[in-house]
Protein backbone atom coordinates (compact mmCIF):
# COMPACT_ATOMS: atom_id res chain seq x y z
CA UNK A 1 0.00 0.00 0.00
CA UNK A 2 1.23 3.79 -0.55
CA UNK A 3 0.06 6.17 1.82
CA UNK A 4 -0.12 9.72 0.76
CA UNK A 5 0.05 12.66 3.30
CA UNK A 6 -1.36 15.74 1.90
CA UNK A 7 -0.63 19.02 2.68
CA UNK A 8 -3.64 20.96 2.23
CA UNK A 9 -3.06 20.99 -1.74
CA UNK A 10 -4.80 21.46 -4.46
CA UNK A 11 -2.73 18.84 -7.02
CA UNK A 12 -2.78 16.36 -4.21
CA UNK A 13 -5.33 13.91 -5.77
CA UNK A 14 -3.90 14.01 -9.08
CA UNK A 15 -0.56 12.29 -7.15
CA UNK A 16 -3.15 10.14 -6.10
CA UNK A 17 -4.44 8.96 -9.12
CA UNK A 18 -1.06 8.48 -10.55
CA UNK A 19 0.01 6.25 -8.02
CA UNK A 20 -3.25 4.49 -7.86
CA UNK A 21 -1.95 2.96 -11.57
CA UNK A 22 0.89 0.89 -9.49
CA UNK A 23 -0.57 0.09 -6.34
CA UNK A 24 -3.32 0.44 -3.84
CA UNK A 25 -3.31 4.38 -2.18
CA UNK A 26 -4.75 5.79 0.41
CA UNK A 27 -4.98 9.58 1.56
CA UNK A 28 -5.04 12.01 4.88
CA UNK A 29 -3.99 14.99 5.10
CA UNK A 30 -0.80 15.68 7.33
CA UNK A 31 -2.86 16.77 10.25
CA UNK A 32 -5.09 13.72 10.43
CA UNK A 33 -2.63 10.42 9.44
CA UNK A 34 -2.98 7.30 10.99
CA UNK A 35 -0.42 5.67 12.36
CA UNK A 36 -1.30 2.37 11.61
CA UNK A 37 -1.79 3.07 7.66
CA UNK A 38 1.80 4.45 7.96
CA UNK A 39 3.39 0.93 9.42
CA UNK A 40 1.05 -0.86 6.66
CA UNK A 41 2.72 1.49 4.37
CA UNK A 42 5.51 -0.02 1.96
CA UNK A 43 5.84 3.34 0.62
CA UNK A 44 5.38 7.10 1.96
CA UNK A 45 4.49 9.94 -0.44
CA UNK A 46 4.64 13.74 0.94
CA UNK A 47 2.93 15.62 -1.15
CA UNK A 48 3.18 18.98 -2.35
CA UNK A 49 1.34 22.05 -0.85
CA UNK A 50 1.43 25.59 0.00
CA UNK A 51 4.33 27.01 2.73
CA UNK A 52 7.18 26.09 3.58
CA UNK A 53 8.60 22.88 5.18
CA UNK A 54 9.43 24.34 8.37
CA UNK A 55 5.24 24.80 8.70
CA UNK A 56 4.81 20.69 8.87
CA UNK A 57 6.43 19.44 11.72
CA UNK A 58 4.54 16.03 11.74
CA UNK A 59 6.08 15.99 8.81
CA UNK A 60 9.16 15.98 10.06
CA UNK A 61 8.30 13.52 12.31
CA UNK A 62 7.38 10.96 10.13
CA UNK A 63 10.31 11.31 8.25
CA UNK A 64 13.02 10.95 10.56
CA UNK A 65 11.14 7.69 12.06
CA UNK A 66 10.36 6.17 9.05
CA UNK A 67 13.54 7.35 6.83
CA UNK A 68 15.51 3.75 5.45
CA UNK A 69 12.99 2.02 6.87
CA UNK A 70 10.05 2.64 4.23
CA UNK A 71 10.69 4.20 0.54
CA UNK A 72 9.67 8.00 1.05
CA UNK A 73 8.78 9.82 -2.09
CA UNK A 74 8.42 13.88 -1.66
CA UNK A 75 7.00 16.05 -4.84
CA UNK A 76 7.60 19.46 -4.84
CA UNK A 77 7.06 20.57 -1.15
CA UNK A 78 7.65 17.09 -0.41
CA UNK A 79 10.95 17.33 -2.01
CA UNK A 80 11.62 20.26 -0.32
CA UNK A 81 10.81 18.82 3.20
CA UNK A 82 13.49 15.44 2.82
CA UNK A 83 16.37 17.98 1.60
CA UNK A 84 14.76 20.64 5.14
CA UNK A 85 15.04 17.35 7.10
CA UNK A 86 18.07 16.89 5.68
CA UNK A 87 19.89 19.99 6.72
CA UNK A 88 19.39 21.59 3.48
CA UNK A 89 18.25 25.07 3.06
CA UNK A 90 15.23 25.92 1.43
CA UNK A 91 14.73 29.45 0.24
CA UNK A 92 12.91 32.15 -2.31
CA UNK A 93 14.18 31.91 -5.67
CA UNK A 94 13.65 35.68 -8.25
CA UNK A 95 12.16 33.93 -10.65
CA UNK A 96 8.87 32.18 -9.38
CA UNK A 97 7.03 28.92 -11.86
CA UNK A 98 3.97 28.44 -11.41
CA UNK A 99 1.77 26.27 -14.38
CA UNK A 100 5.47 26.33 -16.03
CA UNK A 101 6.69 24.05 -18.09
CA UNK A 102 10.12 23.58 -18.96
CA UNK A 103 12.73 21.22 -19.68
CA UNK A 104 14.55 19.51 -16.92
CA UNK A 105 17.64 17.02 -17.87
CA UNK A 106 19.32 13.98 -15.86
CA UNK A 107 23.21 15.43 -14.87
CA UNK A 108 24.75 12.21 -13.80
CA UNK A 109 24.94 8.84 -14.16
CA UNK A 110 24.01 8.15 -10.60
CA UNK A 111 20.65 8.02 -11.40
CA UNK A 112 17.89 5.50 -12.22
CA UNK A 113 17.22 7.70 -15.44
CA UNK A 114 20.00 8.11 -17.91
CA UNK A 115 22.62 10.73 -17.85
CA UNK A 116 21.79 13.47 -20.19
CA UNK A 117 18.09 12.70 -20.83
CA UNK A 118 15.88 15.76 -21.19
CA UNK A 119 12.13 15.80 -19.23
CA UNK A 120 9.03 18.14 -20.53
CA UNK A 121 7.67 18.96 -16.19
CA UNK A 122 5.33 21.21 -15.06
CA UNK A 123 6.51 23.30 -12.39
CA UNK A 124 4.44 25.03 -9.72
CA UNK A 125 7.30 26.09 -6.85
CA UNK A 126 8.16 29.60 -5.08
CA UNK A 127 10.51 28.27 -3.18
CA UNK A 128 14.16 26.26 -4.00
CA UNK A 129 17.19 24.04 -2.56
CA UNK A 130 19.99 26.71 -1.72
CA UNK A 131 23.29 25.22 -2.85
CA UNK A 132 25.79 23.58 -2.54
CA UNK A 133 24.06 20.84 -0.55
CA UNK A 134 25.63 17.72 0.97
CA UNK A 135 24.39 14.79 2.83
CA UNK A 136 25.15 11.32 2.77
CA UNK A 137 23.81 8.96 0.40
CA UNK A 138 21.65 11.80 -1.59
CA UNK A 139 22.26 13.08 -4.97
CA UNK A 140 20.98 15.80 -6.80
CA UNK A 141 19.93 14.05 -10.01
CA UNK A 142 17.92 16.30 -12.05
CA UNK A 143 18.45 20.36 -13.00
CA UNK A 144 16.55 22.47 -14.96
CA UNK A 145 18.16 22.85 -18.27
CA UNK A 146 18.01 27.14 -17.90
CA UNK A 147 18.18 27.36 -14.24
CA UNK A 148 20.31 24.72 -13.08
CA UNK A 149 18.12 24.88 -10.05
CA UNK A 150 17.93 21.58 -8.43
CA UNK A 151 14.49 19.77 -9.58
CA UNK A 152 15.38 16.08 -7.94
CA UNK A 153 16.95 14.04 -6.19
CA UNK A 154 18.06 10.15 -4.86
CA UNK A 155 18.89 8.30 -2.45
CA UNK A 156 19.09 4.61 -3.97
CA UNK A 157 20.30 3.29 -0.71
CA UNK A 158 17.72 4.00 1.51
CA UNK A 159 15.25 4.17 -1.08
CA UNK A 160 14.54 8.01 -0.97
CA UNK A 161 13.21 10.08 -4.30
CA UNK A 162 12.11 13.82 -4.63
CA UNK A 163 10.86 15.53 -7.61
CA UNK A 164 10.60 19.45 -7.05
CA UNK A 165 8.53 19.69 -10.32
CA UNK A 166 5.29 17.88 -10.63
CA UNK A 167 4.93 13.88 -12.25
CA UNK A 168 1.39 14.57 -11.95
CA UNK A 169 0.51 16.98 -13.52
CA UNK A 170 -0.66 17.63 -17.10
CA UNK A 171 2.23 19.80 -18.00
CA UNK A 172 4.69 16.69 -17.23
CA UNK A 173 5.29 14.38 -20.59
CA UNK A 174 5.44 10.82 -19.63
CA UNK A 175 5.08 11.37 -15.57
CA UNK A 176 3.69 7.69 -15.44
CA UNK A 177 7.20 6.34 -16.51
CA UNK A 178 9.11 8.34 -14.14
CA UNK A 179 6.60 6.66 -11.48
CA UNK A 180 6.61 3.58 -12.50
CA UNK A 181 10.51 3.28 -12.59
CA UNK A 182 10.99 4.70 -9.09
CA UNK A 183 8.66 2.20 -7.39
CA UNK A 184 10.29 -0.65 -9.07
CA UNK A 185 13.92 0.49 -7.73
CA UNK B 1 -51.21 33.05 -26.05
CA UNK B 2 -47.40 33.57 -26.69
CA UNK B 3 -44.76 32.29 -24.70
CA UNK B 4 -43.50 36.50 -24.34
CA UNK B 5 -46.75 36.43 -23.28
CA UNK B 6 -46.75 34.12 -20.71
CA UNK B 7 -43.58 35.23 -19.30
CA UNK B 8 -45.09 38.94 -18.87
CA UNK B 9 -47.72 37.49 -17.16
CA UNK B 10 -46.20 35.47 -14.55
CA UNK B 11 -44.03 38.24 -14.08
CA UNK B 12 -46.77 40.68 -13.34
CA UNK B 13 -48.50 38.24 -11.18
CA UNK B 14 -46.04 38.89 -8.61
CA UNK B 15 -45.08 35.80 -8.12
CA UNK B 16 -41.41 34.18 -7.77
CA UNK B 17 -39.53 32.61 -10.61
CA UNK B 18 -36.25 31.63 -11.85
CA UNK B 19 -34.88 31.86 -15.22
CA UNK B 20 -32.08 29.64 -16.46
CA UNK B 21 -30.35 29.26 -19.38
CA UNK B 22 -31.07 26.34 -21.91
CA UNK B 23 -29.40 24.74 -24.75
CA UNK B 24 -32.03 26.78 -27.19
CA UNK B 25 -33.04 29.51 -25.08
CA UNK B 26 -34.39 29.72 -21.47
CA UNK B 27 -35.83 27.81 -19.09
CA UNK B 28 -38.40 29.18 -16.59
CA UNK B 29 -39.79 27.22 -13.50
CA UNK B 30 -42.14 28.95 -11.19
CA UNK B 31 -45.28 27.72 -9.07
CA UNK B 32 -42.90 26.83 -6.14
CA UNK B 33 -44.48 24.21 -3.63
CA UNK B 34 -41.15 24.54 -1.59
CA UNK B 35 -38.45 26.70 -1.22
CA UNK B 36 -35.30 25.28 1.49
CA UNK B 37 -32.95 27.85 3.48
CA UNK B 38 -29.45 26.34 4.00
CA UNK B 39 -27.35 26.67 6.33
CA UNK B 40 -24.59 24.64 7.93
CA UNK B 41 -26.52 22.27 9.55
CA UNK B 42 -29.68 21.17 7.29
CA UNK B 43 -27.17 21.26 4.01
CA UNK B 44 -26.00 17.58 4.30
CA UNK B 45 -29.61 16.37 4.84
CA UNK B 46 -30.44 18.43 1.82
CA UNK B 47 -28.14 16.86 -0.34
CA UNK B 48 -28.40 13.68 0.95
CA UNK B 49 -31.84 13.06 0.71
CA UNK B 50 -33.70 11.24 -1.40
CA UNK B 51 -36.69 12.75 -3.35
CA UNK B 52 -39.57 11.19 -4.40
CA UNK B 53 -39.74 10.77 -8.57
CA UNK B 54 -43.32 11.82 -9.92
CA UNK B 55 -41.21 11.55 -13.40
CA UNK B 56 -42.53 15.41 -14.45
CA UNK B 57 -39.53 17.88 -15.86
CA UNK B 58 -40.24 19.86 -12.80
CA UNK B 59 -38.55 16.74 -10.26
CA UNK B 60 -35.95 18.49 -9.43
CA UNK B 61 -34.43 21.39 -6.40
CA UNK B 62 -33.18 25.22 -8.27
CA UNK B 63 -31.28 27.36 -6.56
CA UNK B 64 -27.75 28.63 -4.72
CA UNK B 65 -25.27 28.54 -2.63
CA UNK B 66 -23.36 31.19 -1.25
CA UNK B 67 -19.59 31.81 -0.69
CA UNK B 68 -20.03 31.55 2.93
CA UNK B 69 -21.89 28.32 3.45
CA UNK B 70 -19.49 26.72 0.60
CA UNK B 71 -16.45 27.64 2.66
CA UNK B 72 -17.92 26.36 6.21
CA UNK B 73 -18.72 23.01 3.75
CA UNK B 74 -15.15 22.21 3.86
CA UNK B 75 -14.08 23.50 7.12
CA UNK B 76 -12.69 27.19 5.96
CA UNK B 77 -14.11 29.51 8.34
CA UNK B 78 -14.95 32.88 7.39
CA UNK B 79 -14.37 35.56 10.30
CA UNK B 80 -17.21 38.43 11.05
CA UNK B 81 -17.79 40.47 8.01
CA UNK B 82 -19.87 43.03 7.28
CA UNK B 83 -23.32 42.13 5.84
CA UNK B 84 -26.66 42.89 5.15
CA UNK B 85 -28.06 39.34 6.12
CA UNK B 86 -28.56 38.13 3.05
CA UNK B 87 -29.62 34.51 3.06
CA UNK B 88 -26.46 31.69 2.98
CA UNK B 89 -28.22 29.35 0.51
CA UNK B 90 -31.60 29.27 -1.17
CA UNK B 91 -33.44 26.23 -3.32
CA UNK B 92 -36.75 25.85 -4.58
CA UNK B 93 -38.90 23.32 -5.94
CA UNK B 94 -40.85 24.12 -9.24
CA UNK B 95 -44.27 22.42 -9.71
CA UNK B 96 -44.25 24.63 -13.35
CA UNK B 97 -41.86 24.51 -16.50
CA UNK B 98 -41.91 27.00 -19.15
CA UNK B 99 -39.48 26.96 -22.25
CA UNK B 100 -38.92 30.38 -23.97
CA UNK B 101 -36.79 31.86 -26.77
CA UNK B 102 -33.23 33.31 -26.53
CA UNK B 103 -35.24 36.74 -27.11
CA UNK B 104 -37.21 37.32 -24.45
CA UNK B 105 -38.61 41.19 -25.56
CA UNK B 106 -39.70 42.90 -21.82
CA UNK B 107 -39.62 46.14 -23.37
CA UNK B 108 -40.20 48.14 -19.88
CA UNK B 109 -37.28 50.06 -18.93
CA UNK B 110 -38.05 51.68 -15.76
CA UNK B 111 -36.17 52.15 -12.80
CA UNK B 112 -34.15 54.51 -9.66
CA UNK B 113 -30.45 54.75 -8.80
CA UNK B 114 -27.54 56.30 -7.51
CA UNK B 115 -24.18 56.46 -8.02
CA UNK B 116 -21.98 52.85 -8.04
CA UNK B 117 -19.64 52.93 -5.09
CA UNK B 118 -16.61 50.91 -4.87
CA UNK B 119 -15.65 49.32 -1.78
CA UNK B 120 -12.15 48.96 -1.96
CA UNK B 121 -10.31 52.16 -3.97
CA UNK B 122 -6.87 52.30 -5.94
CA UNK B 123 -4.39 52.79 -3.50
CA UNK B 124 -5.78 50.14 -1.11
CA UNK B 125 -6.50 47.47 -3.20
CA UNK B 126 -2.64 48.22 -4.26
CA UNK B 127 -1.81 47.38 -0.45
CA UNK B 128 -3.63 44.38 -0.55
CA UNK B 129 -2.27 43.02 -4.05
CA UNK B 130 1.34 43.74 -2.48
CA UNK B 131 0.67 42.06 0.42
CA UNK B 132 -0.54 38.83 -1.70
CA UNK B 133 2.27 39.18 -4.04
CA UNK B 134 4.36 38.46 -1.00
CA UNK B 135 2.59 35.33 0.15
CA UNK B 136 3.39 34.23 -3.86
CA UNK B 137 7.23 34.24 -3.67
CA UNK B 138 7.14 32.82 0.10
CA UNK B 139 5.03 29.83 -1.62
CA UNK B 140 1.84 30.47 0.67
CA UNK B 141 -0.95 30.88 -2.76
CA UNK B 142 -0.09 30.32 -6.38
CA UNK B 143 -2.66 32.37 -8.12
CA UNK B 144 -5.31 34.39 -5.64
CA UNK B 145 -8.01 36.81 -6.96
CA UNK B 146 -8.93 39.76 -5.11
CA UNK B 147 -12.58 40.94 -4.90
CA UNK B 148 -14.07 43.91 -5.32
CA UNK B 149 -17.82 45.46 -4.50
CA UNK B 150 -20.00 47.70 -6.33
CA UNK B 151 -22.72 48.93 -4.51
CA UNK B 152 -25.55 51.42 -5.00
CA UNK B 153 -29.14 52.12 -3.45
CA UNK B 154 -31.63 51.13 -6.31
CA UNK B 155 -35.12 50.13 -6.98
CA UNK B 156 -35.27 48.34 -10.14
CA UNK B 157 -37.49 45.53 -12.25
CA UNK B 158 -34.91 42.29 -12.59
CA UNK B 159 -36.85 41.25 -15.66
CA UNK B 160 -36.56 44.76 -17.74
CA UNK B 161 -32.60 44.23 -16.85
CA UNK B 162 -31.96 40.83 -17.51
CA UNK B 163 -33.81 40.96 -20.88
CA UNK B 164 -31.72 43.63 -21.70
CA UNK B 165 -28.83 41.97 -20.44
CA UNK B 166 -29.38 38.68 -22.60
CA UNK B 167 -29.98 40.77 -25.53
CA UNK B 168 -25.90 42.55 -25.47
CA UNK B 169 -24.61 39.02 -23.67
CA UNK B 170 -26.00 35.85 -23.97
CA UNK B 171 -23.94 33.92 -21.41
CA UNK B 172 -24.28 29.69 -21.44
CA UNK B 173 -24.89 29.72 -17.66
CA UNK B 174 -27.28 32.67 -17.64
CA UNK B 175 -30.03 33.06 -14.86
CA UNK B 176 -32.56 35.10 -12.67
CA UNK B 177 -33.87 34.89 -9.70
CA UNK B 178 -37.32 36.62 -8.72
CA UNK B 179 -38.32 36.41 -5.45
CA UNK B 180 -40.41 38.48 -3.06
CA UNK B 181 -37.60 40.08 -0.74
CA UNK B 182 -34.54 39.77 -3.43
CA UNK B 183 -33.43 39.01 -7.12
CA UNK B 184 -30.61 38.22 -9.01
CA UNK B 185 -29.49 38.66 -12.44
CA UNK B 186 -26.61 37.08 -13.74
CA UNK B 187 -24.99 36.09 -17.42
CA UNK B 188 -21.94 33.94 -15.89
CA UNK B 189 -20.03 32.01 -18.38
CA UNK B 190 -18.97 29.38 -16.45
CA UNK B 191 -19.92 25.45 -15.90
CA UNK B 192 -18.84 24.25 -12.42
CA UNK B 193 -20.62 20.60 -12.82
CA UNK B 194 -22.49 18.92 -15.44
CA UNK B 195 -23.54 15.63 -14.21
CA UNK B 196 -25.24 12.83 -15.79
CA UNK B 197 -25.25 9.24 -14.13
CA UNK B 198 -21.97 8.48 -13.66
CA UNK B 199 -20.21 11.07 -15.61
CA UNK B 200 -19.10 14.33 -14.67
CA UNK B 201 -17.58 17.32 -16.15
CA UNK B 202 -16.05 20.95 -15.53
CA UNK B 203 -15.44 23.44 -17.88
CA UNK B 204 -12.95 25.89 -16.00
CA UNK B 205 -12.12 29.26 -17.57
CA UNK B 206 -9.42 31.62 -16.71
CA UNK B 207 -8.53 33.76 -19.57
CA UNK B 208 -10.41 36.66 -21.19
CA UNK B 209 -9.79 38.77 -24.31
CA UNK B 210 -12.18 41.49 -25.72
CA UNK B 211 -13.07 41.20 -28.96
CA UNK B 212 -12.09 43.58 -31.73
CA UNK B 213 -12.27 44.07 -35.47
CA UNK B 214 -8.73 43.05 -35.64
CA UNK B 215 -8.79 40.20 -33.03
CA UNK B 216 -11.16 36.95 -34.50
CA UNK B 217 -10.85 33.49 -33.00
CA UNK B 218 -7.75 32.54 -34.35
CA UNK B 219 -5.97 35.30 -33.79
CA UNK B 220 -7.49 35.25 -29.84
CA UNK B 221 -5.98 31.67 -29.92
CA UNK B 222 -2.59 32.94 -30.59
CA UNK B 223 -2.80 35.79 -28.15
CA UNK B 224 -3.27 33.30 -25.30
CA UNK B 225 -0.38 30.86 -26.33
CA UNK B 226 2.15 33.57 -26.59
CA UNK B 227 0.36 35.22 -23.47
CA UNK B 228 2.73 33.50 -20.88
CA UNK B 229 0.75 34.95 -17.99
CA UNK B 230 -2.89 33.97 -19.29
CA UNK B 231 -1.36 30.37 -20.07
CA UNK B 232 0.28 29.87 -16.61
CA UNK B 233 -2.69 30.53 -14.77
CA UNK B 234 -4.91 28.48 -17.15
CA UNK B 235 -2.21 25.63 -16.43
CA UNK B 236 -2.91 26.08 -13.09
CA UNK B 237 -6.66 25.63 -12.84
CA UNK B 238 -6.38 22.85 -15.05
CA UNK B 239 -4.64 21.03 -12.51
CA UNK B 240 -6.86 22.18 -9.73
CA UNK B 241 -9.85 20.95 -11.07
CA UNK B 242 -8.12 17.44 -12.55
CA UNK B 243 -7.81 17.29 -8.85
CA UNK B 244 -10.81 18.28 -7.72
CA UNK B 245 -12.35 15.53 -9.87
CA UNK B 246 -10.30 12.99 -8.93
CA UNK B 247 -11.10 13.04 -5.29
CA UNK B 248 -15.04 11.44 -6.67
CA UNK B 249 -14.07 10.08 -10.19
CA UNK B 250 -12.54 6.83 -10.81
CA UNK B 251 -8.31 6.04 -11.14
CA UNK B 252 -7.67 7.02 -14.28
CA UNK B 253 -11.10 7.93 -15.65
CA UNK B 254 -10.43 12.23 -15.10
CA UNK B 255 -9.44 13.18 -18.67
CA UNK B 256 -8.75 16.45 -20.28
CA UNK B 257 -10.99 16.38 -23.27
CA UNK B 258 -10.56 19.65 -24.39
CA UNK B 259 -7.54 21.75 -23.72
CA UNK B 260 -7.05 25.10 -23.72
CA UNK B 261 -9.44 26.01 -26.84
CA UNK B 262 -11.23 29.40 -27.58
CA UNK B 263 -14.77 29.93 -27.23
CA UNK B 264 -16.12 32.91 -28.58
CA UNK B 265 -19.08 35.03 -27.72
CA UNK B 266 -20.71 38.71 -28.42
CA UNK B 267 -18.26 40.56 -26.83
CA UNK B 268 -15.38 38.69 -26.09
CA UNK B 269 -13.17 35.44 -26.06
CA UNK B 270 -12.62 32.79 -23.53
CA UNK B 271 -9.77 30.75 -22.74
CA UNK B 272 -11.66 27.40 -21.61
CA UNK B 273 -10.80 23.60 -21.17
CA UNK B 274 -12.87 20.86 -20.11
CA UNK B 275 -11.91 17.83 -18.18
CA UNK B 276 -14.52 14.57 -17.68
CA UNK B 277 -14.11 12.12 -15.26
CA UNK B 278 -16.66 9.50 -14.24
CA UNK B 279 -17.97 8.98 -10.86
CA UNK B 280 -16.60 6.11 -8.10
CA UNK B 281 -19.04 4.43 -7.13
CA UNK B 282 -21.41 5.15 -3.94
CA UNK B 283 -20.44 9.31 -4.48
CA UNK B 284 -23.23 11.02 -3.58
CA UNK B 285 -24.15 14.51 -4.78
CA UNK B 286 -23.11 15.93 -0.43
CA UNK B 287 -19.52 14.62 -1.72
CA UNK B 288 -19.54 16.15 -4.85
CA UNK B 289 -20.49 19.32 -4.28
CA UNK B 290 -17.50 19.34 -1.51
CA UNK B 291 -14.83 18.72 -3.57
CA UNK B 292 -15.68 20.78 -6.87
CA UNK B 293 -16.73 23.96 -4.41
CA UNK B 294 -16.12 27.00 -4.33
CA UNK B 295 -15.15 26.77 -8.22
CA UNK B 296 -11.06 26.70 -7.39
CA UNK B 297 -11.28 29.39 -10.71
CA UNK B 298 -12.41 31.79 -9.29
CA UNK B 299 -10.38 31.54 -5.75
CA UNK B 300 -7.17 30.72 -7.06
CA UNK B 301 -4.89 28.00 -6.06
CA UNK B 302 -4.46 25.90 -3.49
CA UNK B 303 -7.96 26.31 -2.67
CA UNK B 304 -8.11 25.91 1.40
CA UNK B 305 -5.20 27.82 2.16
CA UNK B 306 -6.01 30.62 -0.34
CA UNK B 307 -9.54 30.82 0.80
CA UNK B 308 -8.42 30.98 4.22
CA UNK B 309 -6.23 34.40 2.66
CA UNK B 310 -9.34 35.87 1.29
CA UNK B 311 -11.48 35.84 4.43
CA UNK B 312 -8.62 36.99 6.51
CA UNK B 313 -8.57 39.94 3.92
CA UNK B 314 -12.07 40.65 3.19
CA UNK B 315 -14.39 43.14 5.14
CA UNK B 316 -17.65 42.38 3.54
CA UNK B 317 -19.66 39.56 3.11
CA UNK B 318 -19.30 38.20 -0.85
CA UNK B 319 -22.83 36.63 -0.21
CA UNK B 320 -23.56 35.50 -3.68
CA UNK B 321 -20.31 35.70 -5.51
CA UNK B 322 -18.02 33.02 -6.44
CA UNK B 323 -20.94 30.52 -5.41
CA UNK B 324 -22.89 28.36 -6.99
CA UNK B 325 -26.22 27.99 -9.24
CA UNK B 326 -28.04 25.58 -10.46
CA UNK B 327 -30.13 22.13 -9.97
CA UNK B 328 -30.24 18.96 -8.70
CA UNK B 329 -32.90 16.55 -10.12
CA UNK B 330 -34.70 13.98 -8.19
CA UNK B 331 -32.38 11.63 -10.04
CA UNK B 332 -29.16 12.62 -9.04
CA UNK B 333 -28.12 14.82 -12.44
CA UNK B 334 -27.26 18.51 -11.71
CA UNK B 335 -25.53 21.18 -13.17
CA UNK B 336 -24.03 24.27 -11.28
CA UNK B 337 -22.51 27.56 -12.81
CA UNK B 338 -19.80 29.82 -10.62
CA UNK B 339 -21.81 32.72 -9.91
CA UNK B 340 -19.59 35.74 -11.44
CA UNK B 341 -21.40 38.83 -13.26
CA UNK B 342 -24.13 39.08 -11.49
CA UNK B 343 -26.34 41.55 -9.68
CA UNK B 344 -27.32 41.25 -6.35
CA UNK B 345 -30.29 43.61 -5.30
CA UNK B 346 -31.85 43.18 -1.83
CA UNK B 347 -32.83 45.53 0.60
CA UNK B 348 -33.38 48.42 -1.87
CA UNK B 349 -29.40 48.01 -2.92
CA UNK B 350 -27.67 46.62 -6.03
CA UNK B 351 -24.81 45.00 -5.13
CA UNK B 352 -21.81 43.91 -8.09
CA UNK B 353 -18.75 41.60 -7.27
CA UNK B 354 -15.85 41.01 -9.49
CA UNK B 355 -12.41 39.72 -9.28
CA UNK B 356 -9.23 39.49 -11.04
CA UNK B 357 -6.59 37.13 -10.21
CA UNK B 358 -3.15 37.93 -8.85
CA UNK B 359 -0.09 35.74 -10.11
CA UNK B 360 3.71 36.53 -9.60
CA UNK B 361 3.80 38.40 -12.55
CA UNK B 362 0.34 40.30 -12.80
CA UNK B 363 0.35 44.00 -11.75
CA UNK B 364 -1.88 46.43 -9.50
CA UNK B 365 -2.76 48.81 -11.72
CA UNK B 366 -4.08 46.52 -14.86
CA UNK B 367 -5.53 43.88 -12.24
CA UNK B 368 -7.65 47.13 -10.91
CA UNK B 369 -8.58 47.66 -14.26
CA UNK B 370 -10.12 44.98 -15.69
CA UNK B 371 -12.08 44.56 -11.98
CA UNK B 372 -13.98 47.57 -13.73
CA UNK B 373 -13.88 47.01 -16.66
CA UNK B 374 -15.48 43.39 -15.72
CA UNK B 375 -18.79 45.24 -13.79
CA UNK B 376 -18.87 47.93 -16.46
CA UNK B 377 -21.19 45.81 -18.55
CA UNK B 378 -23.32 45.39 -15.67
CA UNK B 379 -23.09 48.95 -13.95
CA UNK B 380 -24.26 49.99 -18.28
CA UNK B 381 -27.67 48.21 -17.42
CA UNK B 382 -28.22 51.14 -14.72
CA UNK B 383 -27.81 54.08 -17.53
Amino acid sequence: MIYVIDHNDSFTHNVVHQFALFDKVDCDNYDKVSENKIKQASTIIFSPGPGNPRNYPITSKIYKKYKGKKRIIGICLGFQHILFCEGGKIVEQKKIYHGFQSKVKVTTNKSLFKKGKIFKVGRYHSLKLKEPFKSNNFEITMRCLNSKVAMAFENKKEKIYGFQFHPESFLTINGNLLIKKILSA
Amino acid sequence: MNRTNQLTKIHLSGKPYIIYKSQNGFDLYTDFSKKIILNNKNIKSFLTKKNKKQSTNTDLFIGFFGYELLNNLIDVKVPKQKNFNFPKGIFYKPEKKIKLSNKLNYDSKNFECGNFKININRKNYTKIFNRFKKKIKSGETYQIKICTKYKTKSKINPLDFFSRLSDTNLAPEAFMIKDNNYSIISCSPETLIIKKGGDISTKPIAGTVKKTKQLNKIKALNYFRKNLKETKEHNMIVDMERNDLSRICKVGSVKLSKQKIVEEYKDLFHYVSLITGKLKKNINNFEIIKSMMPGGSVIGCPKINTLNLLNNQEKENRNIYTGSFGYIKFNGDMRFNIIIRSILNFKNISEISVASGVVVDSNANHEFNENFLKAKALIDLFK
